[in-house]
């Protein structure tokens, strides 16, 4: 138990800087294998620093062949510092997954702001054919096209002489029963 | 010719610092340092020499990608790690029922300390055996000693605990001095790493 809790505090002072309690350092005195754990723990740093480079060098070399993805992402930083446009290849390339976020919250933006509404059913070839008997029936009326509008005033002019027949009816009852005479004022001069 | 020599006595953080400006050949210097280290660090990990070449280019590709963004108030060597670190595990969880099936073969693979002493006798390396210990072991060793690493850098790239970092440390001595040292009490010699790795370590 003890062995276990001085390879701890060796450890925790490589590790720390920290002092061991006297406990622990009388421990490894006595004691040969944390003594050895001790020697071991405090030469390991420097050894394995020292071997680093050597052990490194029997690492096979290999190329970083950053090649063309470099170049591309090279390309993009340069584009974006000098303010240029990237092009669509590149700028997926180099942010697919914003770049689909971004689309898909302006379609679903479009799709908020933006009712879509179904165009009405084209005209039917019946329907077309009725237009043009329209038309040619306002083009073969007497007086071509002026006379349909006349055609279309007529109406106005009748009722108009409709009322004033009920007006002069009523006016001749009304001289009847009233034993009185009506007469007609004189149309108002034009200012 | 000068401008190359020039780049090659400069340091890591002022490389990292003229490749975020935009320099290439700073960049390109960094990856010839980093390249091998990172290789030997993701190795073990990966458990292939092609995956972990695809990995350390796909790590430095990152980072140039992302170079806008270093911070200078942190080495780039964290930097590097803790990216590398990231895209490992993204690689090892897609990989992950491929790693399953070779399961065996690579439980038969890992070392256990005891074979390794015996194994370690015709090693003269200490890294050699540190590799053997296993992968985490040999990762923290690594960052520890090889990139001279302190317990907090190590515990961000790792994304663990400080405590937890120097635990895993103090096994990995525990385990590499049963290797080196003969004369190892009972009671503090470390058990197989293959019986500790599924405790979580």
């Amino acid at each position: 138990m003890l062995c276990t809790i001085s390879r701890w505090m060796i450890s925790r002072s490589e590790d720390t800087g920290k002092k061991m309690p006297r406990l622990i350092e009388r421990h490894i005195v006595r004691c040969g294998a944390c003594g050895e754990f001790a020697r071991v723990s405090a030469s390991l740093s420097s050894r394995l620093r020292e071997e680093r480079a050597a052990w490194l060098a029997k690492v096979p070399d290999f190329p970083v062949d950053l090649g063309r993805g470099l170049e591309t992402t090279m390309q993009g930083a340069r584009a974006i510092e000098a303010g240029r446009p990237l092009s669509r290849r590149l700028l997926f390339g180099l942010r697919p997954l914003p770049i689909a976020v971004t689309a898909l919250v302006v379609v679903a933006a479009a799709l908020v702001l933006f009712q879509v509404v179904p165009k009405g059913s084209a005209p039917t070839a019946q329907d077309r054919a009725a237009a043009r008997a329209a038309i040619k029936s306002f083009t073969s009326a007497p007086g071509g096209l002026q006379g349909a509008v006349g055609k279309a005033e007529s109406s106005l002019e009748r009722e108009g002489r409709i009322l004033g027949q009920s007006l002069s009816s009523a006016a001749e009852y009304l001289q009847a029963r009233l034993n009185i005479k009506i007469e007609r004022k004189e149309a108002p001069k034009p200012l | 010719m000068a401008d190359h020599a020039r780049t090659e006595e400069k340091t890591d953080d002022e490389l990292a610092r003229e490749a975020r400006d935009g320099s290439r050949r700073s960049f390109e210097e960094l990856a010839r340092r980093y390249k091998r280290r990172l290789f030997v660090y993701l190795r073990p990990r990966l458990g292939s020499d092609e995956d972990a070449e695809d990995m350390v280019q796909d790590t430095f590709l990152k980072l140039y990608r992302n170079v806008g963004g270093y911070d200078p108030a942190y080495r780039f060597s964290t930097w590097l790690y803790t990216s590398a670190n990231r895209l490992a595990i993204d690689s090892f969880r897609k990989n992950a029922t491929v790693r399953r099936e070779s399961a065996g073969v690579a439980n038969d693979q890992l070392s256990d300390p005891a074979a390794g002493r015996e194994a370690g006798t015709g090693e003269s390396g200490l890294w050699d055996k540190a590799q053997a210990l296993g992968e985490t072991r040999f990762r923290v060793l690594w960052l520890r000693y090889g990139e001279d690493m302190t317990i907090d850098e190590i515990a961000a790239v790792l994304g663990r605990t400080r405590l937890a970092v120097r635990v895993l440390l103090h096994r990995a001595r525990t385990s590499l001095a049963g290797l080196l040292g003969p004369d190892m009490c009972r009671e503090a010699r470390p058990r197989p790493a293959v019986a500790r790795r599924s405790s979580g370590d």
